[in-house]
Parts: structure tokens; C-alpha cells; sequence
């Protein structure tokens, strides 16, 4: 009996592996070797970018009913974020003060809402003040403590691209006034917003008090980013390239994931009653954050250079051959492929086994799961659905902005990079079934392999291209036919 | 008052969409007891629970748990208080483990392993498919679990929606059984369209229709009163009244 219900249970799996079993036998015999590999590996790449636009796609959608049209922006703004860190910081971390400032709020009205343990509430404000104390020595002393600055514009020319020089900043004496500024707007804020939601309750000096540790912490800290605004960017610059890319790849998705969180609590959250309004909201979204992309870094293509790591002259002949060398392309069974690409197939395949790790291993990812299947009786087990709704936000933010990043290398950084692989990741989510990861998974590794496959039919017998872009939508078609939820899709 | 009374709600309208639901919904469910209530499909049962739970929020009305107002509160803050729910139609969680939907029901870490053992011995079934996915176990077992995923965290109030529905004759009877001896340690209000089971296990019952409480009293003067039963739930009972 268990075992008929493996294959009932995993006939969809079954089935996707057998075709493209039956395929790529045909495909090999057909193409030779070469032909076939080399296609294979560009669908796999192009398979793990459309799977980490797709995941946190089928997640918000499965778990929250958001169809999200501005997740293409989430992975164009991270491609931004993470070529900027990787280029010139400068930008970013002169933006920083003003975005924590402008945070106060959120982080009153966060820590009111905190259970701080009394030890921490009745040291916090000596705390604070031994914090000022350093902020204050670190500005008296001036930060460059390193004396980064006298190298920094050494560490940008050898960089060698052409975006990496220190870009004139405002002058600080200005910067701060406005950072104040703000912050003082916010804290008034965090003190407006301490109130909790029920109106029948009187604010708590406890409650009050919770809130301006919460804005004090966040001054220091704002303190601190202004300092370092000039610092930080240098530092980073003097950084390994490899090291800066990785750290770039982090910070990518950590702000995507941060930006991600802000416009669900935001936007998303008070619309929940009216699914249209979401769906009108994400894609006036969409457009904003492409308009504010080309305010701040003009409608242009950039290219982002591969970390050195990928891109050494030469080829390795295996692998292994590569950890020393470090070459821009790699022998992959007698083919010639780029280094670069593989890295990306191994991003995809790590993301997938983290998110399988995360949902089914996790008291998070448990919820996910039966939430997916029945919201309101999760919030009835006393679980704060709201809360892991802007969790799975920001991770579908995060893992898309990570895609960006991961593309920004061999793809155009440009305002509408991302409206490509959005679509696509929505036909993967329809192909997977909606809600379930896996399933997006299957789903890109077929539209990646469609892709592939079927730019290389169009390139040998001089067919339109538009073969391969419309095989992925028949792909669809078949699939639906064959299983109204999608491969991996619950009926209800 | 509030002292003998765990939970009350005061003339509660609540709104699906545009429609009116429940038009003056009232109940008094006092400690260490069994309140059922009672009412022909579509009278508003299931919305009154939802309404109390908060997953439909009413819109006028007061509910008081515990001697504290909660409505509109969010869902999960209600919950939290301490209050249980096992919804109609066995909503378990399907596509997670026997094991996971009693570990998700934790409000505290440890608490599945503090209860396990009382689980398992109101439901045996459960100790032996704990690893098995739960679209695998048949109606009754599911039925079971969504009784024991009320019970991992401590709740003073047990909301249980048409718990018989479409189970054996045998297994109603162990069903029955359970929620007497439930009752023991927690309050209940329950949900029963099967007379026979709302007569033997209630203290007290209301009747709702269209939305509103029409009756309310002890259940042994209501066993008495045939007219009654047979105007107010009409033929969901008269099986009941033949028992
Ligand atoms: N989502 C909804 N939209 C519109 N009407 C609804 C919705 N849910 C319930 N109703 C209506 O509210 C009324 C009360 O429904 P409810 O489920 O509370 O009844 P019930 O007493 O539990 O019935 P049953 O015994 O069949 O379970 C019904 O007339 C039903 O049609
Ligand atoms: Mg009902």
C-alpha cells in the first residue's frame, strides 16, 4: 500500500522525469555531444534565475493570495544594490543614514511592541549613553582611523571600471542637518505610533519608554552611518574583489529582503481585504521603482564585471582544474562553458536545498506550509499569520533580488530587467502549482531547458526566435491540460 | 457575574461581505461545563464560533473571555488567550504529517511533549499514524486529530464544531466519550446537529435561527419540550427524538 501511494504521490515528478529522460536521449542522439551539453548548461543557468524569481513568487502567492507584479523589480533592484556594493558603495552607504533615519518610526513602534527583559530596559540608558560616548569619540577623532582615505582613490582606479570613482558627496555639515532632521521627524512619529492598537488603552509608560530605547538605538546608529558615510565606502573598495562580490551578493538580497518587508507592511498589508487593490498596487509599484531606478541611475545598460574568481584568462580543463585557476571557462564535457554560469547553476541548486531545509525543518516553514493550505486555522492555533506573511515577503524579495545580482554579471543591468524573468517565473509558478516550491523548481528547470533548447532549434534551422519564447507558454498550455492546479498544485 | 461565566457574548452582528449573518447572537457559557448550540444548517452556528474566535470579526457586540472584552482583537491574539478551535469538516492540515499538525498547535516549546501522553490516551489511533502525512488518515482519524490539536496548548475553552459529522455510530460514541471526559478540565462549546449526542453531553444549549438566539435554557427541560425541538431544528433532529 505504501508503495502505490509513492507512485500516486510522486506520479507528477515521475512523469516530468521520464519525458525529459525520453527528450534528452533523443536530444543527445540527435544533437551530439557538444550541441547538447553546451545547450543543456545555458538552460540549467537560465533555469536557476527564472527558479529564484519563481520561489518566493509561489510562496506569496500560495500563502498570501498577492500576485505580485513588482517581483521582476524586487530582482532589477537588487541587480542594482548588488553592482553598486560591488562597484562603488559610495552611493549606497551615503544613502544609509537617511534611510535609517527615516526608519525611526517603524523602530519605536517595533520596540514598543517588544518584550525587552527588565535587566536590558534598566541599563539601556547607560547603554545609550556609553554608545554616545563612542559615537562622540569616533567624531572627534575623525573615522578615518585606518587612513583609508589616502588610498581609497588608489583602491578605485585599479578597480578599473569605470563607475568606481569616489563620486562627489553633499557636505557633511548639510548631510547632517537633514539626517536630523528626519530623525526627528521619526522619533516624533514612533511616539505618535506607540499607542497600541487598542483604543480602549491609554499609552504605558512602559510602552513609552520602549519606544525611545528603540529610537535612541536606531540614532546611534544613524550616527554611526553618517560618520562612516565617507569611510565605509573606501573600506569596502580596499576589500578582495571576491570577498566584495560575496559580501554583494549578501547585501543584495538582505536589502531586497529589507525593501521587500517595507512594502508589505506598507502597501500590501492594509489591502488584504481588497485582493484587485494588491494586485493594482503591486504593478503601480512595479513601474515607480523602475522610474526611481532611472532617476537615480539614468536609463542606461551597465555591465557588471565578474569577481576575479571567474574570471581569470585561460581555460581549466576540469573542475578541479579550476580551484586553482580560477579561469573565465571551464571544459564541461568536451564544451567550453563559462565559469561564471556554473556558479550560478550551483546558486540555484544551494537556494533550493536552503528553502527545502527551511520548510521542512522549521517551525517557520511548517506554518508556511499549512498555511498555504488553510490561513484562518492557523491564526486560530494563536499563530500571527500577519507576521509570517511579511516574512515570506521579504525572503521572496530577498531570494529575487539575489537572482539579480547572480544575473547582473552575464545580463544588462537595466531599469527593465526584470520584466522578462517575471513573466517567465509566473508561467513557472502556473506550471509548478501555486504555493509549492518544488514545483517551481521542475517548472524552471523546464522553461530554462525550453529556453535553451529551443533558441538552439531556432539558431539551426534560421526559425524566428520567438519559437523558443512561445515553447515555453505551450509547455504551459500542456501542462494545465494535463493538471488544472499545475504539476505540484493541490486541487481544492 | 463574570466570574462563573468563562465566556459571553452580548448581541453580536456580524457581516460576510455585504450580508447581515448574525443578527443578535447571545450566549452565556459557564465554567467546567458543556453549552451546545444548536440550529437547523445555514442558522449561523459556525459564524457565531468564527465571530467569537475573531476570524469574523463582528461588527457590532461585545464578547467577553475570561471577563475581558475581545472583540476585535486579531484572530490568533484571541486564540492565544486560551481558546481552542476544531472547526467543521475536519480541517486538519492535510498535507502536513499527523506529527506536525499537533506540533504546530504549540504555543509554548514543550507543550506537545507535556500533553502527548494525555493525547494518546484519548486517541490510541493517532500514536500509531504520528508520522503519516494527514491526507493519508481516513475521515474518523482526522477527525480525532482535529480534537488533539485543540488540546496540545492550554486552553481554558474549547470551541467544537459539528464533531460527529459523518462518523460511525461507533466512533460518535467514543467522540461523546472524549468530550465528557474533556470536559472534566476544559469548558465546551459545541456545535451539534446530532440530538442524541447535543442531549447527552450538554448542560445547556441555545438554539439559533436566522441568525439569531431564539431559546436558551437547561437541556433536560428542552428534552421534554418535543414541540419545541421539532419546530426549532426540524427534521436534522427528529432521528434524534426517535433515539
Ligand atoms: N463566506 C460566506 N459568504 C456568504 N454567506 C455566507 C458565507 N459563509 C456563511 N454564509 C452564510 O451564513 C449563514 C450561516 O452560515 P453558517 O456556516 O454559520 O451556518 P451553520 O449554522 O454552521 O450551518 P451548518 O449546520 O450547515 O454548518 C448561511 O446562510 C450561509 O449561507
Ligand atoms: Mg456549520
Amino acid at each position: 500500500m505504501m508503495r502505490n501511494n509513492f507512485f500516486r504521490d510522486n506520479a507528477a515528478l515521475l512523469g516530468v522525469v521520464v519525458i525529459l529522460a525520453v527528450l534528452g536521449v533523443v536530444g543527445y542522439t540527435s544533437m551530439g555531444q557538444t550541441a547538447f551539453v553546451r545547450t543543456t548548461l545555458s538552460g540549467l543557468t537560465l533555469g536557476a534565475l527564472f527558479f529564484m524569481v519563481a520561489a518566493g513568487l509561489t510562496l506569496i502567492f500560495g500563502l498570501m493570495d498577492v500576485l505580485n507584479f513588482a517581483h521582476g523589480a524586487m530582482f532589477m533592484l537588487g541587480a542594482y544594490l548588488g553592482w553598486q556594493f560591488f562597484t562603488n558603495p559610495t552611493f549606497l552607504f551615503g544613502l544609509a543614514p537617511l534611510i535609517l533615519a527615516l526608519l525611526a518610526p517603524l523602530f519605536g513602534w517595533l520596540f514598543a511592541r517588544l518584550e525587552i527583559p527588565e535587566a536590558l530596559q534598566k541599563s539601556a540608558p547607560s547603554l545609550l549613553g556609553l554608545a554616545g560616548v563612542v559615537v562622540v569619540f569616533l567624531a572627534v577623532r575623525g573615522l578615518d582611523i585606518l587612513d583609508l582615505a589616502k588610498t581609497a582613490m588608489v583602491a578605485t582606479m585599479t578597480a578599473a571600471d569605470p563607475l568606481a570613482e569616489a563620486t562627489p558627496q553633499e557636505a557633511l555639515s548639510i548631510f547632517w542637518l537633514r539626517t536630523a532632521g528626519m530623525f526627528i521627524a521619526g522619533a516624533l512619529l514612533a511616539m505618535a505610533t506607540s499607542r497600541p492598537g487598542d483604543k480602549t488603552r491609554t499609552v504605558h509608560t512602559d510602552q513609552v519608554r520602549r519606544a525611545l530605547i528603540g529610537a535612541g538605538v536606531l540614532l546611534v546608529f544613524t550616527i554611526v552611518a553618517t560618520l562612516f558615510r565617507e569611510a565605509a565606502p573606501r573600506a569596502v573598495l580596499l576589500w578582495d574583489a571576491n570577498l566584495r562580490f560575496f559580501a554583494a551578493l549578501l547585501v543584495g538580497a538582505l536589502l531586497g529582503a529589507g525593501i521587500g518587508g517595507a512594502i508589505e507592511v506598507t502597501l500590501i498589508r492594509p489591502l488584504y481585504v481588497r485582493p484587485i487593490y494588491q494586485v493594482i498596487v503591486t504593478l503601480g509599484l512595479a513601474y515607480v521603482l523602475r522610474e526611481v531606478i532611472q532617476l537615480l541611475w539614468q536609463p542606461l545598460a551597465y555591465q557588471m564585471s565578474r569577481p576575479p574568481l571567474f574570471s581569470q584568462p585561460g581555460k581549466a580543463e576540469n573542475i578541479f582544474e579550476w580551484f586553482r585557476t580560477n579561469s573565465v571557462t571551464v571544459d564541461v564535457l568536451g564544451v567550453t562553458f563559462p565559469s561564471y554560469r556554473l556558479f550560478i547553476i550551483l546558486l540555484g541548486v544551494l537556494m533550493l536545498v536552503a528553502l527545502a531545509l527551511l520548510m521542512n525543518y522549521t517551525r517557520l516553514g511548517m506554518i508556511i506550509r499549512a498555511g498555504v493550505q488553510d490561513r484562518q486555522m492557523v491564526e486560530a492555533l494563536g499563530i500571527n499569520v500577519q507576521r509570517v506573511f511579511t516574512l515570506v515577503f521579504m525572503l521572496g524579495a530577498g531570494l529575487a533580488a539575489l537572482g539579480g545580482i547572480g544575473a547582473a554579471p552575464f545580463i544588462p543591468v537595466q531599469p527593465n530587467m526584470g520584466d522578462a524573468f517575471q513573466l517567465q517565473a509566473f508561467i513557472v509558478v502556473v506550471i509548478g502549482g501555486m504555493g509549492s516550491y518544488g514545483g517551481a523548481a521542475i517548472g524552471a528547470l523546464l522553461l530554462g531547458l525550453a529556453r535553451a533548447f529551443g533558441d538552439y532549434l531556432a539558431l539551426k534551422y534560421s526559425l524566428s526566435p520567438a519559437i523558443a519564447e512561445a515553447s515555453t507558454v505551450i509547455i504551459m498550455a500542456i501542462v494545465l491540460l494535463v493538471r488544472p492546479a499545475g504539476l505540484f498544485g493541490r486541487k481544492e | 457575574m463574570g466570574n462563573d461565566n468563562i465566556l459571553e457574548v452580548e448581541s453580536i452582528h456580524t457581516f460576510i461581505g455585504q450580508f447581515h449573518i448574525l443578527e443578535g447572537v447571545s450566549l452565556q457559557v459557564p465554567r467546567s461545563s458543556i453549552t451546545v448550540l444548536l440550529g437547523r444548517n445555514g442558522a449561523g452556528k459556525t459564524t457565531t464560533l468564527k465571530s467569537i474566535l475573531g476570524l469574523t470579526p463582528p461588527r457590532h457586540g461585545v464578547v467577553r473571555f475570561d471577563g475581558q472584552e475581545i472583540q476585535g482583537k486579531p484572530a490568533y491574539e484571541i486564540a492565544a488567550m486560551g481558546i481552542g478551535y476544531v472547526p467543521e469538516h475536519r480541517a486538519i492540515f492535510r498535507n502536513l504529517s499527523v506529527a506536525e499538525n499537533l506540533k504546530i498547535a504549540e504555543r509554548k516549546k514543550g507543550d506537545l511533549d507535556r500533553k502527548a501522553d494525555f493525547i494518546f490516551s484519548l486517541f490510541p489511533d493517532l500514536k500509531r499514524l504520528y508520522r503519516l502525512p494527514g491526507n493519508h488518515l481516513s475521515g474518523g482519524q482526522q477527525q480525532m486529530l482535529a480534537v488533539a490539536r485543540a488540546l496540545v496548548a492550554d486552553n481554558q475553552l474549547l470551541l467544537i464544531d459539528e464533531p460527529s459529522e459523518g462518523l460511525a455510530p461507533i466512533l460518535i460514541e467514543q467522540m461523546m466519550e472524549t468530550i465528557r471526559n474533556l470536559s472534566a478540565t476544559t469548558t465546551v462549546l459545541l456545535v451539534e446537529q446530532n440530538f442524541i449526542m447535543a442531549s447527552q453531553l450538554a448542560e445547556n444549549y441555545y438554539i439559533l435561527d436566522d441568525g439569531k438566539t431564539v431559546h436558551q435554557g437547561k437541556m433536560a427541560d428542552l428534552v421534554q419540550d418535543k414541540e419545541l425541538i421539532h419546530r426549532m431544528l426540524g427534521t436534522a433532529v427528529r432521528s434524534g427524538g426517535a433515539g
